[in-house]
Parts: C-alpha cells; structure tokens; sequence
C-alpha cells in the first residue's frame, strides 16, 4: 500500500515536472507585424491617420500628378525623398509621429504607435 | 501717425494688387464662356506658364526662405502640369489654339511682372504672394467654373479635374506663407 502510494506520488511529481518543462521551452509567443497602405491623393494623405504596432510597416503611394514627400515633422528624424507620381516608399514603425510632405506642407498625417 | 499711414499704404498696395490680379483674369466666373478643348488646352498651358514666370521673379528676387520654397513648389508643380497637359494633347492630336482668354492672361500678366519687378524686400515678398492668393483663387474659379464645364473630351476634362485639388492647395500654401511673412 505504501509502496502504491508512494509510486503514485512520484507520477504527479513527474508529470508536474513535465509540465514545467514543456511550459520553460515552449516557443514564445510570436508578434504578426502588419503592413499597412497610405495613398497619396488629390493632395492629401489617405488614411491621414493611422494607429499601428511598433514594428508594423507603413507603404505610401504616390497617386497625385506631382512630386510628393513623405517628412517627420517635428525634428525631421526621417524622410523619403521625393516622390514622383506612382512611385512608393515603406518605413517600419517604432514610434509615434506627425509627418507632412515638405513640398506641400498643408499636407499632413499622423502615426500612432499604441 | 507714421504706422498709420504706413498701415494705410499695405492695405491700397494689397488691394491694388487684388485688383490687378483679378483684372488679368476677365473670364472668372463667366460660366457662358465658350471654349474648344483646343482653346482650354492653350488656357491651361499659359495660366500654368504665367505662374512659373512669376516664380521665377520670386527666385531671383527674394531672399525669404518660405517665398523661396513656395516659389520652387510653383515652378516644379505646373511645369509638371503643363508636361501632362501637351503629353494629352499630342495624344489627342490637339493644337492648343489661342484665343481671346488666352491673350488677356498674357497681357495681365506683363503688368503683373511689371508691377512685381519694381518692387524689392519684403515689399517684393508680400507682392508675390498677395499676387499668388489672388491668382490662384482666380485659376481655381476659372477651372471649376469655365474650364471643365467646356471641356469636352472625358481625358482632358479628367486632367483639369486632378488639377483643381493642386490648385486649391498651392492656394492654401500661399495663404499660409502671406500669413507668416504679415507677422
């Protein structure tokens, strides 16, 4: 009886010990990070606003007859360069940002990092 | 007394030039204007030259470095639209054809130079852009109003229709700037 107890004792405490190790080892759990699509047109940035994930991808398409940019506003931390019609450029996100075309600068958008 | 006076002198130099501009442009708003696509096509092409010209005035004459940025954002913008509008017109086999529109442009335009030539510094800078106000909002007018309503070719009328948020915002951009160099 002692002996019967004591072997059941020993399958919990491997089953237990089991269970810790495949929870230790388990891959973590991955982050999908997504791409999202802006569209240059009639002047203006579409969508003008955009909440994202640090790491999500941000593609913008110039769809206007004339050269746009895509500018952070506030310290200029970065810029795609001009943009001819039908041309695109993509910047993955880390944080949030006001931007602005710097060619026609009543155009602006904003990124929101949540 | 003097700020008066000078307050006085703005506000007649700033309607002078309203007036001016608004005077180059004598079919604003006259919707019973009649144009050929040929005809619109010569409008388009010398209206966007004309501002081109007047950016250019800007580049050799100002040392403000908002003017000097509208003024490059002028020249490259409809000097794209130009390109696009004689790309449609080869395509269409299309003569641009002048016509009475036209030449009054033209001839506001010689005063305007005129007007914008004989002036220097900031005087120089708030002519220019009281003057790209003005015209703007005359070119916006005359394309809503004249231009796509006689245009008869679905590609040309769509061209001038792309145009129109461009004009509007290079209107808004020099209301800005005139707002920053009044301060």
């Amino acid at each position: 009886m002692a002996n019967t107890y004591s072997i059941l004792k020993s399958s919990i405490y491997l089953l237990c010990f089991i269970f810790l190790l495949s929870s230790c080892t388990s891959t973590p759990e991955k982050t999908i990070n997504k791409v999202y699509s802006v569209e240059i047109n009639q002047m203006q940035f579409q969508p003008a606003s955009l909440i994202v994930q640090k790491g999500d991808t941000i593609i913008w398409t110039n769809h206007d007859m004339v050269a746009h940019d895509v500018t952070e506003e506030k310290e200029k931390r970065w810029t795609s360069g001009p943009l001819a019609p039908g041309e695109s450029w993509s910047l993955v996100v880390n944080e949030s940002a006001d931007y602005y075309c710097s060619i026609h600068v009543i155009m602006k958008g904003k990124l929101i990092v949540q | 007394m003097k700020t008066k006076i000078k307050q006085s002198i703005a506000v007649l130099t700033t309607f002078a030039i309203v007036c001016t501009a608004l005077l180059c442009m004598p079919a604003i708003g006259q919707t019973n204007t009649k144009l050929t696509d040929a005809e619109i096509a010569s409008v388009a092409v010398t209206a966007n030259q004309i501002d081109i010209g007047y950016a250019q005035i800007a580049q050799k004459k100002s040392k403000n470095a908002d003017v000097l940025k509208f003024a490059e954002t002028m020249a490259k913008d409809h000097q794209a639209v130009i390109d696009q509008a004689v790309a449609l017109a080869t395509k269409l086999g299309v003569t641009p054809k002048d016509n009475a529109t036209t030449k009054s442009f033209l001839d506001g335009a010689v005063k305007t130079k005129a007007m914008l030539n004989s002036k220097n510094g900031n005087a120089f800078n708030k002519a220019y852009i009281d003057n790209e106000v003005a015209y703007h909002k005359a070119a916006i007018n005359e394309v809503e109003n004249v231009l796509i309503p006689n245009a008869t070719n679905s590609e040309l009328k769509s061209l001038l229709q792309s145009a129109l948020p461009l004009f509007k915002a290079h209107l808004a951009h020099a209301e800005m700037v005139q707002k920053q160099i009044s301060k």
